[in-house]
Order: structure tokens, then sequence, then C-alpha cells
């Protein structure tokens, strides 16, 4: 679950701010922020990072990213 | 949660682990998402849209209300309550990306990508917040739903106060006679439609079960009313071959 993404799918499509302010973390229902660079939703309550995949955010526990930090 | 890998739920007739439900049901849909649309015409003569207009007639869209619809695929259901709504908001959620990418691309044709999120996510664990939304739709899709129990109670959280839930969903003909007819068709011909124009019999066969799994009218209204809702009813369509129930949270 560590590994990095670095393919960058083409993101003809961003991800539009305005979503951030009505999603929560599925799993903690914490607030969210966005990593433009990653491409991720990050809960930081629940050490999960989102994928966005062609501007859609991915909201699965099972799709997220583990975060240590 | 260490019983939950033992645990199994119906996937159509087989008995599967729960964790493994939504990966299988999300097969079914990628597997035959960009002709999902054409498949429900297919399936149903057309019928869906009579039961689609039905649920909007009873729904009433009111102009500035927020809408999400939960299993909302291609954005069906969405692009209905916005035109009857005249202004307003809709938020799709789905399990599956290729659905909802779909749905996004008819959106910019329609030029309504201003009216509309995409959002995949699981109605078990809706990514929205507390009572933000005026109204929940769920359109044949509360059946795919491992617990549909808990997509209820997730339903209520999400809602405003003074918010509506509907569910549209195929459900039981109360006449033994008829539902025998009915399942002679469904497991017959559906299946094969699947094959001929999907190219995807066992997601049809799929299907198609998974409608006889669903619990019958009065037991699904009497889970609506266990997740909270007030005021809860259902009308059957074509005498009961779809159902649709409504709750409000008051």
């Amino acid at each position: 679950m560590t590994e990095q993404k670095t393919e960058t799918a083409p993101q003809a499509q961003p991800f539009e701010r305005h979503m951030l302010e009505a999603l929560v973390c599925p799993q903690s229902q914490g607030p969210l922020s966005y990593d433009a660079e990653r491409q991720e939703l990050v809960s930081r309550a629940a050490g999960l990072a989102y994928p966005i995949r062609s501007g859609i955010p991915v909201m699965l526990v099972d799709e997220a990213r583990q975060i240590e930090d | 949660m260490t019983d939950q890998t033992q645990r199994t739920t119906h996937f159509g007739f087989s008995e599967v682990p729960e964790d493994e439900k939504a990966g299988r049901v999300r097969g079914v849909f990628t597997s035959v998402a960009s002709r999902y649309d054409l498949m429900n015409d297919v399936m149903s003569g057309g019928v869906h849209r009579l039961w689609k207009d039905a649920m909007m007639d009873w729904l009433a869209p009111r102009p500035g209300q927020r809408l999400l619809d939960v299993a909302g695929g291609t954005g069906d259901i969405a692009f209905r309550f916005l035109g009857r709504a005249g202004h307003g908001h809709a938020t799709v959620c789905d399990l599956t990306e290729d659905m909802l990418i779909a749905g996004r691309t008819r959106a910019e044709a329609e030029k309504m990508e201003g009216s509309l999120d995409w959002v995949v996510g699981d109605a078990m664990a809706l990514p929205f917040e507390d009572a933000s939304f005026d109204v929940y739709t769920i359109s044949f899709g509360i059946r795919n739903v491992t617990r549909p129990e808990e997509a209820l109670r997730e339903a209520f959280r999400v809602l405003k106060p003074g918010g509506r839930l509907m569910v549209l969903e195929f459900s039981q003909l109360p006449n033994p006679m008829m539902q025998k007819a009915y399942d002679l068709y469904s497991f017959n011909v559906i299946p094969r439609m699947g094959q001929a124009i999907a190219g995807d019999r066992d997601s049809y066969q799929y299907l198609v079960e998974s409608i006889r799994r669903f619990p019958d009218q009065e037991t699904f209204l009497q889970m609506i009313r266990a997740a909270g809702f007030d005021n809860a009813r259902y009308r059957n369509l074509s005498m009961g071959i779809a159902a649709l129930h409504s709750g409000w949270k008051l």
C-alpha cells in the first residue's frame, strides 16, 4: 500500500475544488484536504489518502492509500 | 469486525463472503457500464422510463433542492430531477467510476456540468456530512448493497431534517401466478438478452437473481421505518414488478 502512484493519468478533467466542502472521509467523517500534486484527498484522522481519478474523487476505504506521518 | 470474513451474503443466488460483494457488484456494473442505459430500455421494454417518471411525480422536485442520488450510475435520475426542479444541484454517487464518467460526459454535452457532482462512494459509508441533502434517491441500486439497512441509516444521516428518501427498486408481484410467469420470463429471457446486447450473460443472470432475492414491499417498508424514517409508504408500479418507497426524516 506504500507504492507511489507515478503515472499521471490523463488529467484532462480537473478536480472541482468546491466539492471539497461537501465531502468528508467515509471512515472517520472528518474533513479532507486536497493534495493537488498527488491528486488525492487526505484524511488526517483516518490516515488515508483517497485518489482522484479523471477528476472524480474515489471515496472508498479499499482504494485509499495509507499514510504515515 | 473480526467475524466479517466468516460472514457471507448473497450475490444473486450464490453465497459469497460479505467483503467480496461490493467488488463483485462493481465488476458487474463495470462490465455493463457502456451499454447500461440501452440494456435498461431493452430489458424493461422502455417501462423503466415510466417508473422513473412515476418516481419524479411522487417526489415533485422543487427549485433549489439538493439531491444525492446513490448508485446513480450515469445520472439518469439526477438529470430527470434537475429537469423537473428547474434549478438545483445533484450529487451522483456510485461504486463504478466508468458509469460516472459516462454520466459526466452527458452533463457536459447538455451544458449541465455546473449543477452536477460525481463521486465514487459506498452507500454504506457515504463520504458526505450529516444533514447535507434535501432529497436522497436510490434507483435500482439498493438490492446490490451488501447490507441495505446500513445504506438506509446512512441515507437518514445525510438528509437534512425535513428531507426525503425515495427508493425505486424491483419488487415482488403480489399474485403468485403472475410472479411465476414473470420469473419464467426474467430467468429465461433477460440473461439471453444480456448476452445478445451487452455480450455478457453472467452479469444479467446476477441482475435477475438479485431482483428475486430482494425483500418484498412490506418487509422493505419496515426496514425504512427501522432506519428512522417517518410517514413511510410505498406504491407498486406495473403491479409490483417494481415499487417506490418513500420516507421522511422529520
